[in-house]
């Protein structure tokens, strides 16, 4: 009896490469249809907003005109005008202009500071790490709240650079020491100890090995404190001590709130204003939740 | 076999920081590896055989560590040297295997980058030469369609394929020297012996010098050329591995020997060794660490500064108390036992 003969034809199997960086994005994108959803209205408003401030005049909107007080939406001015009858659609623009731009720069400045730190903190350990950490908390302990107001109430010709670097003065240190930490129990890891037996260097070590594997807590952290830095400026200028009424932000706009009559019956002076804040910070945590899962391979959908 | 030293440890002492004070968890270790030969070190847990490892490759916090004494490699002493000296040697005159394969790759790299880390330190190759070298590599060690393998992640690989990953790294760049921290206590046995297999073939084609650190009395039998038994910080015994197997003079490895389950006879229970290992703080720091694990020797019978003495040729053991050594029956250790 013989075995029947075994087709032994080699097969040409497709060597299908493993999806990369913004391929895995995309994909977990394309099946978080919310995600998708908000990061395409995001990059409309956003780019809808710098294009068309582009073509504002900012001068020209805040320019009173006392002819023109608390007119409801209408031909003219589509979002009605507030007390000093400037275009609230113009402010609105400008406004939120302002206001991301702050929040991203504010984001950017704080992560870099808080990032370099905490991971040097963190991967060095010892008396670096002492020096560091000692520093966060000195800059924990002081009242953030207080030295803003102060510092916004004494520097002449107060303007947005100036915020921002009030603000990056004082934001970094929670950043510094979430990545500490994650750092700390990162450097522990074989691979680690690996890559030094292979003779890398610690700089080496610290830009390829560690911080990519930091990427996700860093990218989630980075996107909640966009969000976080807009509210952050939002509430100071509602309050008095962000930006000069000059400079419209989506904060100024809502603080027109504060007077009852506008509250209950000029709603369009405050609503566009305060829709267009949870819009967009929505959109943004919806968009981080994605990137989140993306830059994590269990957590993905896609 | 060529007996040219590739690996020279003299009066090694590594000394931890607890509190204030200094406890040496290597103690007087002096060893010598040379090219082409595979030494184990075994012990039990705690006994410093990573300790030891990690103080050659220079891996302490150098803030809450002293090393003391002389590695000499291949003509240089590592000891003084400093992180961006030493990590010359890394890598590439000195590889490292390690214990869990499960940590010791980043998983956020592909495997062929992680085999090419070593390469790019070290070697000048270009992209595509580091490529097809990485692919040959993971060729080597065993692993079925290397090409696609170089582009996976960790995770997509299971532990016996991750532990090959890690011996493809250690060996990229060719070193003469490779250490193996427990590089199968991670595996299950079948895996195991592959492994094994696999350590052992490198070592016979690229002549590399190993230090196998393992508790594993079986892997020690099946890979090693020569065994330093460890106890306590220091070494107790070193022999080549049929003297030893043959032949154990110290109590410590006779006891070690005499835990083993056997096949020849059945027992009832398996013999134990009385007490436990001191922690680093209570160390006895003078006469036979091993003392207190053989309260029926008589205390005459240890040294005051027990010393590594040959007792015949290659044969080296520390303390005169095996002379006087013997098992005690059961009710005698019993009235001995340590409460």
């Amino acid at each position: 009896m013989s075995l029947p003969q075994l087709k032994t034809e080699k097969v040409e199997i497709e060597q299908e490469q493993p999806p990369t960086g913004f391929r895995v994005i995309w994909r977990e994108l394309v099946k978080d249809k919310l995600a998708l959803f908000s990061l395409i209205l995001l990059l409309a408003l956003v780019i809808f907003i710098y294009t068309y401030s582009f073509f504002l005049d900012q001068e020209e909107i805040t320019k009173i005109n006392l002819l023109n007080i608390f007119s409801p939406p209408n031909a003219e001015n589509w979002l009605g005008t507030d007390y000093g009858g400037r275009d609230v659609f113009g402010q609105l623009i400008i406004g939120a202009r302002n206001s991301l731009t702050i929040g991203i720069l504010i984001t950017l400045s704080t992560s870099l500071i808080g990032i370099t730190l905490g991971i040097i903190a963190g991967y060095f350990g010892g008396w670096v790490d002492y020096v560091i950490m000692r520093f966060v908390d000195f800059i924990l302990v002081l009242p953030t709240l207080m030295i803003v107001i102060v510092f916004v109430s004494l520097v002449p010709n107060y303007n947005v650079f100036h915020f921002i670097f009030i603000m990056s003065l004082f934001y970094w240190t929670g950043k510094a020491r979430l990545i500490r930490s994650k750092t700390l129990a990162e450097r522990e890891l074989d691979y680690v100890a690996a890559s030094k037996t292979l003779g890398t260097p610690d700089w080496k070590i610290i830009l390829f090995q560690v911080l990519p594997n930091l990427s996700s807590i860093i990218i989630v952290n980075m996107t909640l404190n966009l969000a976080g830095n807009i509210g952050i400026e939002t509430g100071l200028s509602y309050l008095g001590f962000g930006l000069p009424e000059s400079v419209p932000s989506l904060g100024t706009l809502i603080s027109y709130s504060t007077n009852p009559d506008v509250m209950q019956n000029k709603w369009w002076v405050w609503l566009p204003a305060a829709l267009l804040i949870l819009v967009l910070m929505l959109c943004i945590n919806f968009v981080g939740q994605a990137l989140k899962r993306a830059a994590d391979a269990r957590q993905r959908l896609g | 076999m060529s007996q040219k030293p590739l690996l020279q440890i003299n009066h090694l002492k590594t000394s931890f920081r607890i509190g204030d004070e200094y406890y040496a968890a290597v103690d007087d270790v002096s060893l010598t590896v040379n090219e082409n030969e595979v030494v184990a070190i075994v012990g039990e847990s705690g006994c410093g055989k990573s300790a030891l490892a990690l103080s050659i490759m220079k891996l302490h916090q150098p803030e809450n560590t002293k090393i003391e004494g002389e590695i000499i490699f291949n003509g240089t002493n590592l000891v003084p040297l400093t992180i961006e000296e030493m990590n010359k040697f890394r890598g590439k005159e000195i590889g490292m295997v390690f214990q869990d394969p499960m940590t010791a790759l980043n998983p956020l790299m592909r495997v062929g980058q992680q085999i090419e880390e070593g390469m790019k330190n070290h070697l000048k190759l270009s992209k595509e030469e580091m490529k097809k070298r990485a692919i040959d590599l993971l060729d080597k060690v065993g692993i079925p369609n290397p090409e696609r393998t170089y582009y996976r992640y960790p995770h997509e690989l299971s532990g016996g394929m991750r532990q090959r990953v890690v011996i493809a790294i250690a060996i990229a760049c060719e070193p003469k020297l490779l250490i193996a921290d427990e590089p199968t206590t991670a595996l299950d046995v079948t895996i195991q012996a592959q492994i094994l297999d696999l350590l052992k073939d490198m070592q016979k084609e690229m002549q590399t010098g190993i230090i196998l650190i393992t508790h594993d009395l079986g892997v020690v039998a099946e890979m090693a050329d020569k065994v330093a038994v460890m106890y306590a910080g220091e070494i107790v015994e070193f022999a080549d591995v049929e003297t030893l197997f043959t032949n154990p003079l110290h109590p410590y490895t006779r006891s070690l020997f005499n835990s083993l389950p056997s096949a020849e006879h059945v027992q009832d229970r398996l013999h134990v060794i009385q007490g436990m290992v001191p922690s680093l703080k209570n160390l006895p720091r003078k006469g036979c660490r091993f003392a207190d694990r053989i309260p029926w020797v008589d205390r005459s019978a240890h040294e005051e500064n027990p010393e590594m003495r040959e007792v015949e040729k290659g044969h080296w053991v520390r303390c005169t108390c095996w002379q006087h050594f013997d098992f005690p029956d059961e009710a005698e250790v019993k009235s001995y036992a340590i409460t």
